[in-house]
C-alpha cells in the first residue's frame, strides 16, 4: 500500500499529452493497470472509402468514443512512428523474450509437416505481420525442419511502413523463402476480395489483434478466408494469473516501457498507447468465446498461456461442415 | 463419497475450468467439470468435442504401427477429412493422442464391468467382494494396453516430461478411483486415500512390467499383478491389526492411569 503514492506521481508523470481523455474517472479507477511490450503492428481499417466504416465507437488505449475510422488511423500513425525500431524496442521491452514466444507459437503450428511424400503444399496467411516476424519463422520451419518447399506465406498489413521493413529484412533470406513470400497491404477487418474464400490453411496474427478496430468482424473475415479445417492461431498479450508477477508486470509496462520508448525510439505516446491497448485486450476467456462466436472450433480450454499469461496463444479451427 | 469430494474441491481449485466440449452447444459449452462419481447427475461433458474426437480416433488407429507421434495425427487428421494444420487444434500434440488412450480406456471400463458383474455396481455388491472386483477390473484394464504396447514406453516417456507428469498422474489417480468407484468401495476414511494411492502404484508397476512380458496373454503380467495386490492387502492387514492394538494399549493405559486417580 505504501508503494501507491508513488504509483501515482507516477502515473501522472506517465500522462501522455494527446490523451484527451473525456472520461477520467475511468482511467484513474484503475490506475496501475496495463502491460508491458508494444509488438506487432495492427492491421486497421484505414481505407476511408470502406463501407464497413460506421458509427460504431471503439477505444484507443485508455481513451473512449472514438470511431473506428479514426482509431485506424491513430494506430496507423502509431505503427508508422515504430516501424525504424520495432525490432530494437521489442528486445528492450521484454528482454528479448518475445523471441521465445514467437519461436514457440510457429513450433506449436508446425507449418509444412505433411504425412505425404511429398509433401502437401500449403497457404499460410500472416496479419499484422509488417516486419515478418512470424513468417520468415514459420518458412524457416516448413522449409528446413519439415522439408516442406511448397509452403507459402503473404504478409499482411494495414501499415506500409511496417511492410516496408519486412520487405528489406526478407531480402536476407535465401532465395527460396523469399519466392515464397508475397507481400499485400490489407486490413484485417475488409480483406481485399483476392483473398477467395476458404483458401488458407493458417491464420496467424501475432501481437496485432488487440489493434483491430473491429475484432468480431477480423475474426468473421478469417474465418472466411480460412479452408474447412483451417486454423486460425493468435499470440497476444493476455492477462496475468499471479498477482505478484501481475505487479511487477504492470509497473514494468506501465512506468518502464513508456520510458524506454522516450529515450530508445524517441516516441513516448507510441509506447503509451501500446500499454494501454494491452490492457484494454480481452481475457484469455472472453477472447477464446469470441473466437467461438466466429464459428471456430476450440480444442481442450482453447488457450495456452505464456510466461504466467503475459501473452497467450489462442488457437480455432474451423470446422468441416462450414458452409 | 465425503474424501472424494473434499479431493474433488483441491484439484478443481488447482485447475482451469472446463474443457469445451463441442462447437455448436454454446450456452452448455463450459460446464463446471466434477471429479467425483455421482448417482444423481448426468456424466459431465466429455474431455474432447467432436473435432477431436474425429481427428484422434482416427489418429488412435495409426498408432500400432507409427506410435504416439505426430506423423500418426497427421495421418490420422487426413484419413477424418482434415488438413494437416488441423492436427494443432490439439492442444498438446502426441500426448493428447496418449490422453486420447488413458481416457477413452478408462470410460470404457464402466460398460465392461456392468457386463461382467452384472448391472449397476451397487446391485450385486455383496455378491463378489470388492478385492476380486478390484483385481478383475484392473486386469481388464491392463488387457486394453495389449494392441499399443510394443509402442508404450514411447509413451511413459512422453509422459514423463516435467510440463506433462501432473496430467499424466492425475489421469493415473482418476482410474483408480474409478476402479475402486466400479468395485463399489464405500470407504469413507482415510483408507480411501491408502487404497488409492496403492492401486495406481499398483497399476503403474504392472503396466511397466507388461512392456517387457512375451508371455502368451500376457499371463505372466497378471501373475505379478495378483502378487503385488495380494502383497498391499496383507500389508493393509498387519497396518489394521498393528492399528488396533496400538489404540487398545493406549485406551487401557488411560483406564490404568484413571484408576489411579489421575484426572484424564
Amino acid at each position: 500500500m505504501a508503494a501507491r503514492p508513488a504509483l501515482r506521481s507516477a502515473a501522472r508523470a506517465l500522462r501522455p499529452s494527446f490523451r484527451s481523455c473525456s472520461c477520467p474517472s475511468a482511467r484513474y479507477a484503475k490506475p496501475f493497470s496495463t502491460s508491458p511490450l508494444p509488438q506487432k503492428p495492427a492491421p486497421t481499417p484505414n481505407n476511408p472509402d470502406a463501407s464497413s466504416f460506421s458509427d460504431k465507437t471503439t477505444h484507443f488505449g485508455f481513451e473512449d468514443g472514438l470511431s473506428e475510422a479514426e482509431k485506424t488511423e491513430r494506430v496507423a500513425g502509431v505503427f508508422h512512428s515504430v516501424a525504424e525500431s520495432y525490432d530494437r524496442m521489442n528486445d528492450l521491452m521484454s528482454f528479448g523474450w518475445h523471441r521465445i514466444w514467437k519461436d514457440h507459437f510457429v513450433s506449436s503450428l508446425n507449418p509444412g509437416l505433411s504425412s505425404h511424400n511429398p509433401p502437401t503444399p500449403q497457404n499460410i496467411l500472416d496479419v499484422a505481420g509488417g516486419t515478418g516476424d512470424i513468417a520468415f519463422r514459420m518458412l524457416h520451419h516448413a522449409h528446413q525442419l519439415n522439408r516442406n518447399p511448397d509452403v507459402r506465406v503473404t504478409i499482411s498489413d494495414i501499415n506500409t511502413s511496417m511492410l516496408a521493413v519486412g520487405k528489406q529484412r526478407s531480402l536476407k533470406l535465401p532465395a527460396s523463402q523469399q519466392t515464397a513470400l508475397s507481400f499485400l497491404p490489407a486490413d484485417a477487418t475488409v480483406l481485399p476480395a483476392a483473398l477467395a474464400p476458404n483458401s488458407f490453411d493458417l491464420y496467424t496474427v501475432a501481437f496485432g489483434i488487440r489493434n483491430f478496430s473491429n475484432i468480431p468482424q477480423a475474426l468473421r473475415e478469417a474465418y472466411r478466408v480460412l479452408k474447412p479445417g483451417g486454423v486460425f492461431a493468435c499470440l497476444e498479450f493476455s492477462k496475468v494469473g499471479n498477482p505478484l508477477l501481475n505487479a511487477v508486470y504492470k509497473r514494468w509496462s506501465f512506468s518502464g516501457i513508456p520510458m524506454i520508448g522516450q529515450l530508445v525510439a524517441g516516441d513516448r505516446d507510441s509506447y503509451q498507447y501500446l500499454v494501454e491497448s494491452i490492457e484494454r485486450f480481452p481475457s484469455q476467456d472472453e477472447f477464446r468465446d469470441m473466437i467461438v462466436d466466429a464459428g471456430f472450433v476450440v480444442g481442450g480450454e482453447g488457450y495456452e498461456n505464456l510466461t504466467g499469461g503475459v501473452a497467450a496463444i489462442h488457437k480455432g479451427m474451423k470446422p468441416l461442415d462450414a458452409k | 463419497m465425503a474424501p472424494s469430494r473434499a479431493l474433488a474441491g483441491l484439484l478443481a481449485a488447482g485447475r482451469r475450468a472446463p474443457q469445451a466440449a463441442g462447437a455448436g452447444a454454446h450456452s452448455s459449452r463450459f460446464v463446471l467439470p466434477r471429479t467425483y462419481h455421482s448417482y444423481d447427475h448426468p456424466p459431465p461433458p466429455g474431455v474432447f468435442n467432436a473435432a477431436e474426437k474425429a481427428i484422434l480416433s482416427a489418429a488412435y488407429a495409426h498408432v500400432p504401427e507409427h506410435g504416439f507421434t505426430q506423423h500418426a495425427l497427421s495421418l490420422g487428421a487426413r484419413d477424418a477429412g482434415y488438413l494437416d494444420i488441423s492436427t494443432s487444434l490439439l492442444p498438446a500434440g502426441p500426448f493428447s493422442l496418449i490422453k486420447y488412450h488413458l481416457v477413452t480406456k478408462r470410460e470404457a471400463l464402466a460398460p465392461k464391468s456392468a457386463g461382467i458383474f452384472g448391472g449397476p455396481a451397487a446391485a450385486q455388491a455383496q455378491a463378489v467382494p470388492v478385492e476380486a472386483k478390484v483385481e478383475r477390473l484392473t486386469w481388464e484394464r491392463l488387457q486394453e494396453n495389449r494392441d499399443v504396447i510394443h509402442r508404450w514406453q514411447e509413451a511413459l516417456a512422453i509422459m514423463a516430461q516435467p510440463s506433462l507428469v501432473p496430467a499424466s498422474l492425475h489421469e493415473l489417480a482418476l482410474l483408480a478411483d474409478e476402479i475402486y468407484h466400479l468395485s463399489g468401495d464405500k470407504s469413507v476414511d482415510p483408507s480411501w486415500y491408502t487404497k488409492r494411492a496403492s492401486l495406481s502404484t499398483i497399476y503403474a508397476s504392472a503396466e511397466l512390467f507388461m512392456t517387457n512380458d512375451r508371455s502368451p496373454g500376457f499371463g505372466e503380467t497378471q501373475a505379478f499383478l495378483q502378487r503385488r495386490l495380494k502383497e498391499s492387502s496383507g500389508v493393509g492387514a498387519v497396518l489394521g491389526n498393528v492399528a488396533q492394538w496400538v489404540s487398545f494399549t493406549a485406551a487401557a493405559g488411560v483406564n490404568v492411569l484413571r484408576s489411579k486417580g489421575a484426572r484424564i
